[in-house]
Formats: C-alpha cells, sequence, structure tokens
C-alpha cells in the first residue's frame, strides 16, 4: 500500500520538513488547531505516517492516543522541535519496556 | 492458603463430570497461552535490539538539521527560505505493509523512495539561495529517512507490549485463580460423594442389623 507523509507542527519545523520533501505540511499554532488537523488527516485515510513536535503530542495526549493505541496505523511520530528534546520525567518509551519486562532495560 | 471454590455448585456425578471437563480446558488454554505470551516477549526483545539508540539519532540528526535551518533563515530571511520550502519537490512516499505477530497486526515500512536528492532535484532556485539551505534541505531528508524507521519501531513496540500486557494477566488469572478453584471443587465434589457412599454404607449395615434383631 503507497501512502505519504504529512506533518503537523509549528511553523519553523514545517518548513524544515518541506525542505526535506514532505508536501502536506500544517503549520498550527494552538493544540484546538494540532487537533483538528490531526483529524482531518485521519479521517482522510491517505496519510498514514504522521510527525509531530512532542510539545503538541503533550498537550493533546488523549487525542492521540485515541487513534494510536490500538491500531497499527496511522502512526503519529513525536520529534523534538528547534528547542531540543523535551525534559521528560519518564521516557514513555522506556516506562512501557519496563512495565511489560519487569527489569529495567538499559536502552 | 484459604481454599477458594465455585460458589453455588451441587455435589453431584453429573456437575463433576462438568467440572473435570472444564478444568481440562483450563489447563489446555493456559499452556497454550503460556507460549503465546513467550513467543510475544521474544520478538520484544528482538525490536528492543533495534530501538537501541534510534530515538538519540534522529535527535541528533534533527538538531544539526535545526541548526542549518536558523542559519539560513538568517542569511536569506524567513520569507525566502519560506518560498524555497514550498517550491521543492514532494520525495517521501511509503511503502506500508503490515505483518502479524502472533495475531497482533504490526506495520513493516517498506523501501522509502530514497529521499536523498541532488542539489538540482530539489526544485528551488539557485539564484537568492544560501548553501547553508542546501545543507539544511539534505539534513531534514536524511532525519525524515531515521524517523519513518523510529515510528516503525515505536508503534511496534506499543502495539506488542499492550498485547504481551493482556497475555500475561490472562495467563496469570488462568494459573493463580481459575485451575486451582476448579481443582478446590472438584476435590470438593469428590469428597462429598465419598462421605455419602459411607454414609449409605453405614445405613444399610444399621438396617441388616436390626433385621437381624428381630
Amino acid at each position: 500500500m503507497k501512502s505519504s507523509i504529512a506533518i503537523v507542527a509549528d511553523a519553523d519545523t514545517v518548513t524544515g520538513f518541506k525542505l526535506g520533501g514532505i508536501k502536506e505540511g500544517y503549520a498550527v499554532e494552538t493544540p484546538q488547531e494540532a487537533e483538528k488537523n490531526l483529524e482531518n488527516l485521519i479521517k482522510g485515510k491517505q496519510v498514514s505516517i504522521i510527525i509531530t513536535t512532542e510539545k503538541i503530542g503533550d498537550e493533546i495526549r488523549d487525542f492521540i492516543d485515541k487513534y494510536t493505541k490500538s491500531s497499527a496505523l496511522p502512526m503519529i511520530i513525536e520529534i523534538p522541535d528547534k528547542s531540543g528534546p523535551s525534559d521528560r520525567a519518564v521516557d514513555p518509551m522506556r516506562d512501557l519496556i519496563k512495565r511489560v519486562i519487569g527489569v529495567e532495560m538499559v536502552k | 492458603m484459604a481454599q477458594e471454590m465455585i460458589e453455588g455448585i451441587n455435589p453431584t456425578r453429573m456437575e463433576l463430570l462438568k467440572l473435570k471437563q472444564r478444568e481440562k480446558l483450563a489447563v489446555k488454554g493456559y499452556s497454550l497461552l503460556k507460549e503465546k505470551r513467550n513467543a510475544l516477549i521474544m520478538e520484544f526483545f528482538n525490536i528492543l535490539e533495534r530501538v537501541k539508540g534510534s530515538r538519540e539519532n534522529v535527535e541528533e540528526k534533527l538538531k544539526e538539521a535545526f541548526e542549518d535551518l536558523t542559519a539560513s533563515q538568517i542569511f536569506m530571511g524567513d520569507l525566502a527560505v519560506n518560498k524555497s520550502a514550498l517550491s521543492v519537490k514532494e520525495s517521501v512516499e511509503v511503502e506500508i505493509d503490515s505483518r502479524s505477530i502472533m495475531g497482533v497486526v504490526v506495520p513493516v515500512v517498506g523501501s522509502t523512495t530514497s529521499p536523498e536528492r541532488t542539489v538540482v532535484e530539489r526544485g528551488y532556485s539557485f539564484v537568492d539561495t544560501s548553501v547553508k539551505l542546501d545543507e539544511a534541505a539534505k539534513k531534514f531528508e536524511e532525519s525524515i529517512a531515521l524517523i519513518i524507521e523510529l515510528g516503525e519501531i515505536e508503534k511496534t513496540i506499543i502495539l506488542l507490549a499492550s498485547e504481551i500486557e493482556s497475555t500475561k494477566r490472562r495467563v496469570n488469572a488462568l494459573e493463580h485463580i481459575i485451575i486451582p478453584r476448579l481443582e478446590n471443587t472438584v476435590k470438593y465434589i469428590e469428597m462429598r460423594l465419598e462421605e455419602m457412599e459411607r454414609e449409605n454404607f453405614v445405613r444399610l449395615k444399621m438396617i441388616k442389623k436390626s433385621m437381624e434383631m428381630e
């Protein structure tokens, strides 16, 4: 199945990824806007990978979980924006792995 | 340990047979689920090997990319950068497949049409662009490939993890609650039946004795 990639993020990140060759970029300012754009993309079904920033991801965590927890597609990938990786108290991946395996894995 | 049993069961032979059937089924299900859990965990470890460091790679690459982007914005101005970005041709197309690991459908991202291009192929003009813009574009292209791979891996981990959790819970419930409960109930019914047999036996003896007395 062929499909494309979209990006929903702040203006600078969108510009960067457009330079990198992603056509569908939506610059958003508020979490509400981000939600609206994401919803349209997901409903549209043509896009199966959506890149967003960690900041936006943290703000609309519930919304993202609703669409991504149980199904394989779409993938929503969170990346750091230009201010660098956000300092999260717990790395969600690490936390998940620890919960499943039961012991801390050195990542 | 308190001998937990299934409530509201009559100690009859019929119930005993039924319960024994159920116990057999539970044990069978338990061993199947245990195998499933082990297989899932093995897959999980395989994927953990791949996740090592890939997020750090992405973060590193993006940091460089953003540095170059900011530099080109300083040289050329925001508007010019935006303009160039708009004229870049689309480069990324992915082939998405899925495979199933013990019934968990995970995405497999196939050959990403090599996003790395030469300067000419990108599509913006060279007249008023800085070399930093070329650098930034190149780095973003590289990071897109990394991000896609990371996304695939993380998604797989999340899906596998939730399946492992629910399988684990089921295995534990069977092992520690349902099977012991069934065993205890079977034992209880067997004892009751034996007890009833003995009672009957004694009763018959008593009757016989009293008949002889007459």
